[in-house]
């Protein structure tokens, strides 16, 4: 957990690690211009330097998809299998399609997006990192979901096996939540969701 | 007509049934086991264009397209000798060929039965072009629907983000010039590609009334609009085509823009004759052989200023005409886009 070594290397737990991703360098610095102050944040204009920018300390990265070279959806991919332990959100204008079921991230932004939406996604995703696993899978499924409806027209979501499968995976992963809270407190977990 | 068992209903009368066939709206064509004709209604005229004496003992294939009458002689082959049919035989859509030669679009339903100890297959056809020309249109609406929701979510999504990010930008410089000036210059991008798509919706997939334009004259319109001072246009002699003079002229603009934004200032563009059509070649640096397949394609381009459906409307425009667009090397080794399949109007140029 990417708390655990940043208490570990005496950082301050309470100051988030954002990266921003985007081949538009002007894009990358905006988003960070729109984070609190105390955030860091760390920029990066290609995949190779995101990969190089991803460490233990990061918390949140906004991932552009379409970018030269190395994608957006290579990047996510190496980041997973580095095991990094961050929330991964992607802020692209690329239409969304039933590929995405397949990809690991934890949110989905469509451009163009604004202050109001990146400052709430970063500050979802902050909170998302102090649930258990399944909340954080609830979460994404529930992201994938909407996105796809977002999309796609109610016919085509009806005859999509993907999407179908994610539907019964967010209810699965539902009933298991339902059955694990129990005391925990159900209200945080709501809220973080409205959000989005 | 002889047959065993008598007629259902209160009428018995052969001639009933005779005047049924033969004044009916459907064309009804019958052929034997080896495709010649044996009968055909009067309605065939009318389908066909030939009178019903003229096709009895033609062999059917005089009304069958050429591509299908291999498949045909197949077909009626396997049938007679193992009684599998290779075809639906009700309601199967095929095109038929007209006496004047253009084709005609049949809702065939095929029946079979033994006429003085022969078999007997009719094909009964109604002519339903004019439906399937608009269900074609219909589609090609909607693939043309779907290609400009992706462009307006897609194509204008990422400017209007990086112009968020410019306004976040200037909002905490001490001098925000530098960000309003790339900004107005993505508020012409969207411009633009806004302009292109209300151009490719109303250049649509269809043309007004042609009628006979002068090369040359449109060329040189165009020329006047997109050409740069110090580039020239070669376009003289090239003689009269029935197009559309507006969309005519549209795609000439399309081209020359394209000529000087990647042959330079000083390109050189020539309009010229072919057999059947014209070309438009300039001597700039050409499109390179891999790229050649995609340039149509809307979106491409490998300008960052570009929106990159200059040669997609160039290609709907010619499409909407009826003619075939290539893309080749000048010998200059610049582009060259030749037009074919273009109703030349010569004579009366000389």
């Amino acid at each position: 957990m990417s708390t655990e070594s940043a208490a570990e290397e005496g950082l301050d737990r309470d100051e988030p690690v954002v990266l921003v991703v985007d081949d538009e360098a002007n894009v990358a610095e905006a988003y960070g211009f729109w984070l609190p102050d105390d955030y860091e944040v760390r920029t990066a204009t290609n995949g190779e330097q995101a990969l190089d920018a991803a460490d233990e300390d990061v918390d949140v990265v906004l991932l552009d998809r379409h970018m030269p070279d190395l994608s957006g959806d290579d990047v996510l991919e190496r980041l997973r299998e580095r095991g990094l332990d961050c929330r991964v959100a992607m802020v692209t204008a690329v239409d969304p399609d039933f590929d995405i079921a397949e990809l690991p991230f934890d949110a989905y932004l469509t451009k163009p997006v604004d202050r109001d939406e990146i400052q709430e996604t970063v500050e979802t995703l902050l909170e998302l990192s102090s649930f258990g696993e399944q909340s954080r899978q609830f979460f994404a499924v529930s992201q994938k979901i909407a996105t796809l409806e977002s999309e796609k027209r109610a016919s085509e979501l009806e005859d999509n096996d993907t999407y179908q499968q994610l539907v019964a995976r967010r209810e699965e992963l539902d009933a298991d939540l339902e059955d694990a809270v129990g005391g925990m407190d159900d209200d945080d977990l709501e809220a973080a969701f409205r959000d989005l | 007509m002889s047959t065993d068992t008598e007629p259902a209903g209160a009428v018995d009368d052969e001639s009933f049934f005779r005047a049924l066939v033969e004044h009916g709206s459907d064309a009804i064509i019958s052929i034997d086991a080896d495709s010649q004709i044996l009968f055909a209604n009067d309605s065939v005229e009318r389908v066909f264009g030939y009178e019903p004496a003229e096709l009895v003992g033609e062999p059917l294939t005089v009304v069958m397209p050429e591509r299908f009458q291999q498949a045909h002689h197949a077909a009626i082959a396997e049938y007679v000798e193992t009684g599998e049919r290779t075809l639906d035989w009700n309601d199967i859509e095929l095109p038929g060929e007209h006496k004047d030669g253009h084709e005609v679009q049949l809702s065939i339903t095929f029946e079979e039965h033994r006429w003085d100890g022969q078999r007997v297959f009719s094909g009964i056809m109604r002519d339903v072009t004019e439906r399937v020309e608009r269900e074609r249109k219909l589609e090609r609406q909607n693939e043309q629907l779907e290609r400009f929701a992706g462009i307006l979510s897609h194509d204008l999504r990422d400017p209007l983000n990086t112009a968020n990010a410019q306004v976040a930008l200037a909002r905490q410089a001490d001098d925000p010039t530098e960000y309003l000036d790339e900004l107005e210059a993505i508020h012409e991008r969207m411009s633009d590609l806004i302009e292109d798509v209300l151009t490719l919706t109303k250049q649509g997939q269809t043309v007004g009334e042609p009628t006979e334009v002068s090369l040359s004259s449109v060329a040189a319109d165009a020329w006047q609009t997109v050409g740069s001072p110090a580039a020239t246009l070669h376009a003289e002699e090239v003689g009269f085509v029935e197009a559309d003079r507006q969309r005519l002229l549209s795609l000439f603009e399309n081209l020359f823009g394209n000529a000087v934004r990647h042959g330079g200032e000083d390109v050189t563009v020539e309009v010229g004759a072919l057999a059947d059509g014209f070309y438009v070649e300039d001597d700039g640096p050409g499109i390179p052989e891999a790229d050649r397949e995609d340039v149509f394609d809307y979106g491409f381009t490998t300008d960052a200023d570009g929106t990159g459906f200059g040669l997609n409307i160039v290609e709907s425009i010619a499409d909407a005409h009826g003619w075939t667009v290539d893309v080749t090397d000048a010998e200059s080794g610049g582009a060259r886009f030749e037009f074919t399949g273009v109703r030349r109007r010569d004579d009366e140029a000389a």
